[in-house]
């Protein structure tokens, strides 16, 4: 204690004052005799409510309290001073001329911290205030260090409610409310390490991502923040997943320290072409129950690396695809799920996780078995990890209908059409890797707001694209896909053709004529491929649906005209908005 | 001691055996492991499980920090003696990409 008084006579204590309240003035001026040639400065008091007002005026550091004093005696005095300075400690000394037991409980009762008998003893004296000095000292130094903390943890929980608010904002997100998917997002903290979101597609369908932080809190939810604006972002502007997953890595690469990184799945269902595209680096396997088989029917385990570990050279953006049908159920969910423990430290584990799905009998109470089971596993053992989980069924017609709203599309709605035009050629070189249609659609729709039917003109776009790159530029047999194995075939032999792409090109060209209810849209794709003879090909159609040409089919729906020129390899639509 | 380290100078070998919860409670010892086996060029880590019962993924954060300190694609780090559930850990995150498992 740096303050403590000295036992010697140098004056030392002259910042301390001692207040003496006593109505024996004799007495008073042997102990201000006392006092002050150790260097305190002396106030004094003849009674009890003097002493009580000396105090509240002077502030003394010290009390030297007599007890039988007229007016108001020491122990009434003395339960006054203490209840006037509560948050500090001043001690008081109890003048007594005798040490009988009932006396001194009575001195402790009311508050007294030590008493002195009569004849005073300066040494004894000096210890005394010494003693009680040092304690004065360690009582502020604790009150200090507990000011200072609880304006800490004032200031942390301020920052903690702050940073949840924002990240809230951030990631809330209307999507989990559609009627085929369930989710619990189950934080341990105030903050979660998991993430869960999800975004419609402008084209139909939904992309989903899971993910979970290394570490929990503040810090982890931090990395959130971009992540979402990124999936958000991307999946507007009608990105794919692939694409969606390279950027997170690339941005969590940049900012993430080394040890921090996210676990993350991302999925892309789409109800247009039946399938379900999966990325998943470190999360627990995608689980798909079968509705028709009434079990697990795959398992989709992780292939890459966290987000936020490989650099951009190494990233590996490779997608698993695979056929959907009316009612599946794909299941997502965090390890904190099968780490979940009981009270006696044993997790849950994918065991008893996989045993619910084959125990369950009704596949619509499937997810609400499982969170009732893992709840009831860890009755009242701690939650160690975030929990999340996530089930989606496939509902074609409900995935279709999940429409985006596009806030900056309802302001554009004032805006005049009138009549422009574009054409753009990609060369092989750029097929391989870049993918037109988000920056094609973006351009469109900034140029002309189409009343919200972007959803349409997406599709129709992609069909026209896809059709030509296929088929026209990949020579991709589109019958592969009648079964499922095919199915994964056919974008394997894709992804493999288009990567060893040298040669071919596509010309896109799109034009727009206004007229009083809207407008009309041509778009027309050109391939250098050798094209085909539509003519038949329209006929094998008409009379009979199968498994191929179901993408020109739907163009015919949403289109007023689709037409085949040249060799076939030209396809040009007609598009009317109002 | 959950996380203790020895290293052998005839084979440049630095050996790190955890025990126990592999968890960020130890990440100071674990650090400490490596930072003070000064490794020449061609040291050899193992990081050997066999003690360890449990993992989290602060822990992963952990085997990246080393693996960058010690050079990133350069360094030569092994992990042997994996118990099933840390295995599971370990390539679930595909871990296996980044450092030599046994």
């Amino acid at each position: 204690m740096g303050s403590s008084a000295k036992l010697n006579n140098q004056p030392a204590n002259t910042s301390l004052s001692v207040l003496v309240a006593d109505d024996d003035i004799p007495n008073r001026l042997v102990l201000q005799a006392l006092l002050e040639r150790q260097g305190y400065h002396v106030i004094q008091a003849d009674d009890g409510i003097q002493a009580v007002e000396m105090f509240k005026r002077e502030r003394p550091d010290l009390v030297l309290m007599d007890i039988t004093m007229p007016h108001m005696d020491g122990y009434e005095a003395t339960r006054r001073i203490k209840a006037m300075s509560e948050d500090t400690f001043v001690p008081v000394i109890f003048l007594t001329a005798t040490s009988d037991r009932e006396g001194l409980a009575k001195c402790v009762e009311s508050g007294g911290d030590d008493f002195l008998t009569k004849p005073y003893n300066r040494v004894l004296l000096q210890a005394r205030i010494d003693a009680l000095m040092r304690i004065r000292d360690l009582y502020s130094t604790v009150q200090d260090q507990r000011n200072e903390l609880a304006n800490h943890q004032k200031r942390l929980d301020r920052e903690r409610q702050l940073a949840k608010r924002l990240f809230s904002n951030i990631i809330e997100t209307s999507s989990l409310d559609l009627p085929y998917v369930q989710s619990m997002l189950s934080p341990m903290s105030l903050f979660s390490g998991d993430i869960l979101l999800a975004a419609p597609k402008p084209s139909g369908g939904l992309h989903v991502l899971l993910g979970d932080f290394t570490g929990h809190g503040l810090a982890a939810a931090i990395g959130a923040l971009p992540v979402s604006s990124v999936f958000y972002g991307m999946t507007t502007k009608g990105y794919s997943i692939a694409e969606i997953v390279t950027e997170i890595n690339r941005k969590l690469k940049k900012i993430l320290p080394t040890d921090m990184f996210l676990a993350a799945c991302i999925i892309d269902i789409n109800p247009g072409s039946h399938t379900l595209s999966v990325w998943n680096g470190g999360i627990p396997s995608v689980i798909i129950y079968g509705e028709a088989e009434q079990e697990i029917i795959r398992v989709l385990p992780s292939r890459h690396l966290p987000l936020g570990i490989a650099n951009e050279e190494s990233f590996n953006r490779r997608v698993e695809i695979l056929e959907m049908r009316q009612n599946d159920r794909i299941y997502m969910y965090s390890d904190g799920l099968t780490e979940a423990t009981n009270p006696d430290g044993v997790m849950f584990g994918n065991q008893r996780l996989e045993g619910l799905f084959i125990r369950n009998r009704d596949s619509s109470e499937l997810f609400n078995e499982i969170r009732r089971e893992i709840i009831r596993y860890q009755a009242g053992g701690a939650q160690q990890d975030d929990m999340t989980m996530i089930e989606l069924r496939y509902d074609q017609q409900q995935l279709e209908d999940t429409v985006f709203h596009d806030k900056t599309q309802a302001k554009l709605l004032e805006s005049q059409a009138s009549a422009w035009s574009f054409s753009m050629e990609l060369s092989a070189d750029l097929l391989t890797y870049f993918d037109p249609l988000p920056l094609l659609i973006q351009a469109v729709c900034d140029m002309q707001s189409f009343r919200g039917q972007r959803q349409q003109l997406y599709t129709v776009f992609s069909e026209l694209f896809s059709n030509a790159l296929d088929h026209g530029i990949l020579n991709l047999d589109s019958t592969m896909k009648r079964n499922a194995d095919g199915f994964a075939k056919y974008y394997m032999e894709r992804e493999a053709r288009l990567s060893n792409l040298r040669e071919g090109s596509i010309k896109i060209f799109v034009a727009h004529e206004p007229n009083e209810e809207g407008g009309l849209l041509t778009i027309r794709v050109e391939d250098s491929g050798e094209g085909f003879d539509f003519r038949k090909k329209q006929l094998a159609l008409e009379n009979n649906v199968g498994h191929s040409g179901r993408g020109i089919q739907l163009l015919d729906t949403i289109c007023e005209k689709v037409e085949f020129k040249g060799n076939g390899n030209i396809v040009e639509a007609t598009y009317r908005w109002h | 001691m959950p996380v203790t380290s020895e290293v052998s100078t005839d084979d440049n070998t630095v050996t790190i055996k955890i025990s126990g919860r592999f968890d960020f409670a130890v990440q100071n010892e674990f650090r400490d492991c490596y930072y003070n086996a000064k490794p020449g060029e061609n040291t050899r880590f193992i990081i050997n499980m066999s003690g360890a019962n449990y993992m989290d993924s602060s822990a992963l954060g952990m085997l990246l920090m080393m693996r960058e300190y010690l050079g990133g694609n350069a360094a030569d780090i092994s992990i042997i003696n994996c118990s099933p559930d840390i295995k599971n850990i370990l390539t679930v995150a595909n871990f296996q990409s980044l450092f030599k498992m046994e």
